[in-house]
């Protein structure tokens, strides 16, 4: 029994693909650029001239489910296959997945992707069914990072890593307005 | 809170074949699997590239299943890159050479036979006893050469002195010899940067996010310090800077000439350092201040504003622990020696030597070389590819003189046959049509790699030796301010026919020692009278003709006996365990995050007592007609031809050199390169977003797709290194990208004979 959450130190992030491969490989995703759990977007870009270039608004963000509390996925699942896990993990019972696709479409994150080897749906699940049941407690992305950006624990322990980080930075959450509660967190 | 829009995901062009993933990793079976389930977790070393990080292999019924970092290794600060990662598909890539190879066609085309090992011995032997009997037992017209790190020394070893050729050449001449050359010249001593340490770091052209080095790059992300980038190009790195200073491509010199000048015309430097340590500080102020290197004067020549090099200067200077960076990669210009030498100056003026944030010396461990006994070959001729060079390394030579004297004949002696370990010398040097050349020259090339690159296409023999996660390699000592030890562990048994190269070097020695020393007897007068006095079996023995002689003992058996006898059990056992071994292993503690303090920062080797001094004049350079002191010339200033541009090169942080290209997995973020081209140009010459344009120099033209951006100076192009192969059995790799080195001048400095990488310049036209 957990709450799983994550937080980033997004400044932070060099876009070296490392999360992405590791994720990879860790999880067994299929090969192809489309086919991934997580990934880092541009976001902004260097403007001006060469002799004056502005680079302040360039981020690499790191994006993969943002673990909604009030997730649009599973709302709208018409075969009830999603629901919120004993460690607060948006999880798919994959037999009932028939891919009406209705999670996709709904997610504003664009968080999923087709698993056409298990067909269904597929999205990150913070390595629950791999590192996390092995009993490890760290995710495949998160060890990896060289920046160690990514904070990955328990929520409702008040002394865990990310709890404390919460407390002390402030943070964002993408696309508050949609009131879908995300788990994730862009510290500043 | 903030609010951020999110746009739909953007892909990179392309996607490969859905569970291409699962036959080429997963479902792969090999003849060494167990039958009962098991999960292991074994500590290695990594070799995606030159770092050497180290990991743990998760194996699960024989096969690597997962690579995680190991937390025990200062070095790689608990992290692994995504080559790192992707080493699994480096190991499981269907395209790796499996069996030893002998060509039945043309050099090039690709036709080889599937031999045995001894057959490929065999064969090497009728060819080599030949030539060196008709070479009269001058045994350096073997040349042999190696591009891995590990084993190196064992390798020469064996070629260098078993073999006895003087002709061994390695990466440091297309590398960074200058660098290592300059800080040994200037300080005494190769030393390391301590980046952790320093809260002001400068760092010229070296991409530090893009082209990874452990622990510096990991170092910059976590320490609070302003970081200057200087680069004709705009970086991650640059993007990540506090102030990124755009420049004209090898004019750093310049930049570094005046902050010289700021720190000597404001007496900014660190006077009690100075007169402690300085030679001939006199010779190089006037140098300095008479040649009035103005901030103003290399404005001229950088395009970097005269007010911000006196800010940076002074910032610099009155810093705590400022650390120029002296950089980790291929020389770029006839002035890279004296490059990196202003730099090791400004770091010397600022007193950054010896102590924290600045080079240091430290205290690596020591492993002793196993002795082996050498014999005495009278008729072997010695190295002729560092004549006319000043300085350079009588180890690993420099490859483009080597290659320039055998293409014109111009050697003392014939050289026929090449032993290439890991060294993709067709795409690793600038003019690969001089390359092949040199090769077709050879009456023997014998490749051993693990990948099928162009250079094995080349090969007459070719020996698969296996890849880093099957394999046991001898112990390690890395770094000097955290220093360790570390231990390639073997993760799993060899794939297929493919061997260590321990084991392929023992199966040459036993074939080739015994027909060798014959020829040798044929013609050493020293070794007919050893005969004559011992007999020939004592001759053999004593004279130390066995080849093998090294790996009369396994690899396993070899390192317990060196690290037992040097250090004991408890060091051995935890890198058999851990993978690595630092004297506060069981006391290391995590900071933040999985990030950990290693050695504490009392224990840390910053500052040792050493005897040294900083020469400022090196009366050797004078003497043979070049620059004693850093200095500019004319013919360095930026001037490129109208309508030409000069070509700059890099890497992607996916990809290393060649290496990797092939990988599966890591082809997802960079299948192929693109030419980076100035916008505002590329609008002018009517070139869009994925226009094909061909590039053209003097040597050669290459087909390219287009990348007009912001990013890059005007009249400079920059694509990565590492694309264009020309290999038509790296199914994934060959034909994607164009290779820089069919464009590049074969042109190289005369101090430590390096490849000038940068100095080529070349027209664009659009298809």
């Amino acid at each position: 029994m957990a709450n799983y959450a994550m937080a980033f130190d997004y400044k932070l992030c060099i876009n070296c693909h490392a999360c992405e491969v590791a994720c990879k490989e860790e999880n067994g995703i299929d090969l192809g650029a489309k086919n991934h759990r997580l990934w880092i977007q541009e976001e902004g870009e260097i403007s001006g001239d060469f002799w004056n270039l502005d680079r302040e608004q360039l981020h690499f963000m790191q994006m993969q489910c943002q673990e909604c509390q009030d997730a649009p996925c599973l709302k709208a699942c018409p075969n009830g296959a999603i629901y919120i896990d004993d460690n607060g993990i948006v999880r798919l019972h994959k037999e009932a997945c028939d891919l009406t696709l209705a999670c996709m479409h709904a997610c504003p994150y664009d968080a999923r992707y087709i698993d056409k080897k298990n067909h269904i749906t597929d999205k990150c699940i913070f390595c629950a069914d791999t590192r996390l049941a092995r009993g490890e407690t760290t995710t495949a992305c998160q060890i990896t990072c060289p920046a160690k950006l990514r904070y990955f624990g328990d929520l409702d322990d008040e002394k865990s890593e990310i709890s404390q980080i919460l407390k002390e930075r402030k943070y964002f959450t993408l696309k508050p307005e949609l009131g879908t509660k995300p788990k994730l967190f862009y510290l500043e | 809170m903030k609010k951020i829009e999110i746009s739909r995901r953007r892909f990179l062009q392309g996607s490969v074949a859905l569970c291409v993933y699962a036959t080429s990793s997963f479902s792969f079976t090999s003849q060494h699997d167990d039958t009962t389930t098991t999960l292991k977790n074994i500590p290695y070393l990594c070799n995606m590239c030159r770092n050497k990080c180290a990991g743990f292999a998760r194996v699960e019924n024989g096969k690597v299943s997962k690579l995680d970092p190991n937390h025990y290794f200062p070095k790689s600060r608990n992290m692994l890159c995504p080559k790192g990662n992707a080493g699994i598909d480096a190991l499981y890539d269907e395209d790796r050479l499996k069996y030893p190879l002998i060509r039945v066609g043309e050099r090039g085309d690709g036709r080889y036979k599937k031999v045995t090992w001894d057959e490929a011995y065999e064969y090497i032997k009728e060819k080599l006893v030949t030539i060196i009997d008709e070479e009269k037992d001058n045994r350096s017209t073997i040349a042999y050469c190696n591009g891995e790190g590990f084993n190196k020394d064992e390798y020469i070893q064996f070629f260098g002195s078993k073999l006895g050729s003087a002709n061994f050449l390695d990466e440091g001449s297309i590398c960074l010899n200058t660098k290592l050359g300059a800080t040994q010249l200037t300080i005494g001593d190769i030393g390391e940067m301590d980046v952790a340490g320093s809260d002001y770091l400068i760092i010229s052209g070296a991409n530090r996010y893009e082209s990874l080095i452990t622990p510096d790059s990991i170092d910059m992300l976590h320490v609070k310090q302003k970081l200057v980038v200087l680069d004709p190009r705009c970086t991650v790195t640059a993007t990540k800077a506090d102030e990124y200073l755009p420049l004209y491509p090898g004019t750093d010199l310049a930049f570094c000439l005046s902050m010289m000048y700021v720190a000597l015309e404001e007496k900014l430097y660190n006077k009690t350092y100075v007169q402690e340590y300085f030679e001939d500080f006199e010779k190089l102020k006037k140098h300095i201040l008479q040649e009035k290197y103005t901030p103003e004067w290399a404005e001229k020549k950088t395009h970097i504003p005269a007010k911000k090099i006196y800010q940076i200067s002074r910032e610099f200077f009155s810093a705590k622990n400022p650390l120029y960076y002296l950089g980790r990669r291929s020389v770029w210009s006839q002035n890279d020696f004296q490059l990196r030498r202003a730099m090791v100056l400004i770091n010397a003026l600022a007193g950054s030597i010896n102590k924290k944030g600045g080079i240091i010396f430290g205290k690596p461990f020591v492993l002793k070389k196993e002795e082996i006994n050498e014999p005495f070959y009278n008729n072997t001729q010695d190295r002729f590819d560092l004549d006319g060079i000043v300085y350079g390394s009588r180890k690993g030579g420099s490859w483009l003189n080597f290659r320039e004297q055998v293409v014109t004949q111009k050697t003392p002696y014939k050289v026929r046959t090449m032993f290439i370990r890991k060294h993709n010398i067709m795409q690793n040097m600038p003019n690969i049509a001089k390359t092949k050349q040199m090769l077709e020259m050879m009456d023997l090339v014998v490749v051993l790699d693990t990948m099928p690159s162009d250079t094995a296409m080349m090969a007459d023999v070719i020996l698969p030796e296996c890849t880093y996660l099957e394999r046991e390699d001898m112990v390690v000592s890395f770094n000097r301010l955290e220093p360790s030890l570390a231990l390639r562990n073997k993760v799993i048994e060899p794939l297929y026919e493919s061997r260590s190269m321990q084991d392929i070097l023992k199966g040459l020695g036993k074939k080739l020692s015994q027909p060798l020393f014959e020829v040798s007897a044929k013609y050493d007068e020293e070794l007919q009278e050893s005969i004559e006095e011992l007999g020939k079996e004592k001759a053999f023995e004593e004279g130390g003709y066995d080849l093998a002689e090294l790996y009369q003992n396994d690899i396993t058996t070899r390192n317990k006996a060196l690290i037992i006898k040097d250090f004991g059990v408890e060091v051995y056992t935890s890198l058999k365990t851990k993978g690595v071994w630092h004297p506060y292993i069981d006391e290391q503690k995590e900071i933040v995050n999985n990030y950990y303090q290693y050695y504490p920062q009392q224990k840390r080797f910053y500052s040792v007592s050493r005897d040294y001094k900083v020469q400022c004049f090196l009366k050797k350079l004078k003497k043979a007609g070049f620059d004693a002191m850093p200095t500019w010339h004319n013919h360095y200033d930026f001037t490129p031809q109208k309508g030409s541009f000069r070509l700059i090169t890099g890497r992607y942080i996916t990809s290393t050199q060649t290496a990797t290209t092939n990988n599966i997995i890591l082809k997802e973020f960079k299948e192929k390169n693109c030419v980076w081209i100035n916008n505002r140009v590329a609008q002018q010459m009517g070139i869009a977003d994925g226009d094909s344009v061909v590039l053209s120099s003097s040597i050669g033209s290459v087909v390219i797709q287009a990348y007009p951006t912001n990013k890059i100076a005007p009249e400079v192009v920059w694509f990565a290194h590492g694309f264009g192969t020309d290999s038509q059995e790296l199914t994934h790799a060959y034909g994607k990208g164009a290779s820089d080195n069919v464009l590049i001048e074969d042109r190289f400095e005369k101090i430590y004979g390096c490849a000038t990488m940068h100095e080529t310049d070349i027209t664009i036209r659009k298809l």
